[in-house]
């Protein structure tokens, strides 16, 4: 008989990490690190403005990728890992075994999840090392803005196996993924924050704004005030706004997009064919 | 007996066309049944339903007596499926996959590692055990794909096309594999479009068109509905007219046209009225090339049960 859904979903991580070792994508996401902690590293000194001695000041800088390398971990580990095995074929082996469709997605879910983790703690492991050797000390709240980059990276991987349940295309998957978490939502909430003049709450990429925002104190709130502004010989009344999320708001949308993608990926999942 | 592999008015729509309408099989234990049938007569997606790869419009399969939708993970647990030509992936070597596959089955580390030494040998592929399956070839491939089908010992082996992609010394292996399977009381369901394969192989020939069993019975009975018919092939093309008065002939029980220049005859009585057969396609004004006793019984029935332009 076959083992229980627990253990078979420990077999299919298993074997997906194992899958991603062998990978070239773990190899260019280790180079990404190592390039962007280089030129963090390398640059300061190199254009004779030296290191920020404040370890808050030194640890954001760093850390101003993060959203990036979070979103390139989703897109190489999450966006096409469903879809693959439809568009490749490999799936008519996969799934025509005495394995639940909900439980090849989770275990799939559970080694994009630790590899990305994997990655995510690599960088801050570099960021803390480079502070500490720099600055002394490490900054306040590392541990806590580490946490909130995990959970954004869980909220954004549910969405990527989300359009990878969805999608026929492993090529659509991955540049779907990458562009709403790259290019759309964060044009939608530059538009909304600085044109509209809305609190883009909802999107989960101006959720992520605590990440960093944690690092400020005291932690930032909205700030919305009206400017006069002299074009010629007219004056003009404008608006000028700085939107934040709360801890508690960021971490609420991303949880809800963590849900949400999660569910509606098993679901699909379960009535997908082949 | 209890019957291994039962389909109850099985369908499956896509959009309008209709894959499957209403099938009924039902498939006793240790038998080796070829699945035969045109290009789109609904093979695969009997077998997709089988192995849970697709869902069913309506009716219900079962294997081993668990319904496949409502319980998936039960109804596969003693099956082992080759369908279509699968893909690896490319990472892992043959060992790497047939341990992910016998660990999700629920064999433990010492069964995987002796029944992996057995099943690659039995498909050759022992040589290439530790090799990344990246680089191989299609047929390197489904060999490995009917090794992992083969790995947990299932009772019920189900086989989609398992010679194609192979080469000729590849697809005589596979069908000695698969008689070598049948002494060991696998029920074997293999849908195939080698004709002569399944006869060689199989016990038992499921047909089906457009959907529809259209015969389900052992090679032996479906052999005798071949008896007394007799191939012509003629140097120029049969008109439609000639077809006629030749099926308006004596004796002359049913005509089906094979190609244009081609007909498969059911004739009543032996060779005396198919000596006096032959005499009056001639004077019809057929100029035969050929004609002979129709050679393989299931490549006539086959023929006379799928119309002509499925063919």
């Amino acid at each position: 008989m076959p083992p229980s859904d627990l253990r078979q979903l420990f077999v299919v991580s298993k074997y997906e990490l194992l899958k991603y070792l062998r990978g070239k994508r773990l190899l260019i996401i280790i180079a990404l690190i190592a390039i962007i902690g280089a030129l963090n590293l390398v640059v300061p000194p190199t254009i004779g403005s030296g290191y920020d001695p404040d370890p808050v000041a030194f640890s954001s800088g760093m850390l101003n990728e993060i959203g990036i390398l979070v979103v390139l971990c989703a897109t190489f580990f999450g966006a096409d890992a469903i879809v693959s095995e439809f568009e490749q074929k490999t799936g008519l082996v996969l799934f025509s075994n005495a394995v639940k469709r909900h439980v090849v997605l989770l275990g799939k879910f559970v080694a994009s999840a630790v590899v990305s983790v994997g990655a995510v703690a690599l960088y801050y492991a570099i960021t803390v090392i480079a502070v500490v050797v720099i600055d002394g000390s490490v900054a306040a709240n590392t541990s806590l803005s580490f946490l909130y980059a995990l959970a954004y990276l869980f909220g954004i991987l549910a969405i990527a196996y989300l359009f990878s349940v969805v999608l026929k295309s492993s090529v659509y998957s991955i540049v779907l993924t990458f562009f709403t978490f790259f290019l759309i939502l964060p044009i939608v909430d530059r538009v909304g924050s600085t044109i509209a003049h809305f609190k883009p709450w909802f999107s989960i990429t101006f959720a992520s704004g605590i990440i960093l925002n944690i690092f400020q104190q005291p932690y930032p709130t909205d700030v919305v005030r009206t400017v006069q502004r002299t074009f010629g010989s007219t004056t003009r009344t404008l608006t000028v706004a700085q939107y934040y999320p709360s801890v508690g708001q960021g971490l609420a949308v991303i949880f809800v997009y963590f849900v949400v993608g999660l569910v509606l990926a098993l679901l699909i999942m379960r009535t997908r064919e082949m | 007996m209890t019957d291994v592999i039962v389909t109850e008015n099985l369908r499956k729509q896509f959009g309008q066309l209709e894959a499957l309408r209403d099938l009924n099989l039902k498939i006793e234990p240790g038998v080796c049944v070829g699945y035969l049938g045109p290009n789109g007569a609904g093979k695969t997606t009997t077998i997709k339903i089988l192995t849970s790869l697709m869902r069913p419009t309506g009716g219900r399969a079962f294997l081993n007596g668990t319904d496949v939708v409502r319980n998936p993970k039960q109804a596969l647990a003693s099956v082992g499926a080759v369908v279509e030509t699968p893909q690896l992936y490319p990472q892992l070597t043959p060992v790497e996959i047939l341990s992910y596959f016998g660990h999700l089955r629920g064999l433990d580390r010492n069964e995987i590692r002796e029944r992996t030494i057995v099943v690659l040998e039995d498909v050759k592929m022992s040589e290439s055990a530790n090799k990344r399956t990246g680089d191989f070839s299609t047929g390197m491939k489904q060999r490995v794909a009917i090794a992992q089908a083969l790995l947990h010992d299932p009772s019920i082996l189900i086989l989609d096309e398992p010679t194609i992609g192979l080469d000729p010394r590849g697809m005589i292996e596979v069908r000695e594999l698969i008689r070598h399977l049948k002494l060991r009381d696998f029920t074997i369901f293999m849908s195939s479009h080698l004709l002569n394969e399944v006869q060689e192989v199989c016990d038992k020939v499921a047909i089906v068109d457009k959907g529809t069993l259209l015969a389900y019975d052992t090679v032996a009975n479906l052999s005798k509905l071949s008896e007394g018919v007799v191939s012509l092939t003629a140097v120029e093309p049969i008109t439609a007219n000639q077809c006629a008065s030749v099926q308006a002939l004596p004796n002359v029980r049913s005509v089906t046209r094979v190609d244009t220049s081609e007909l498969l005859i059911a004739v009543d009585g032996g060779l005396r009225e198919q000596a006096e057969l032959l005499a009056q396609i001639h004077r019809v004004g057929i100029r035969v090339a050929f004609y002979r006793p129709a050679q393989s019984a299931i490549e006539d029935v086959y023929l006379r049960l799928v119309p002509e332009e499925e063919v």
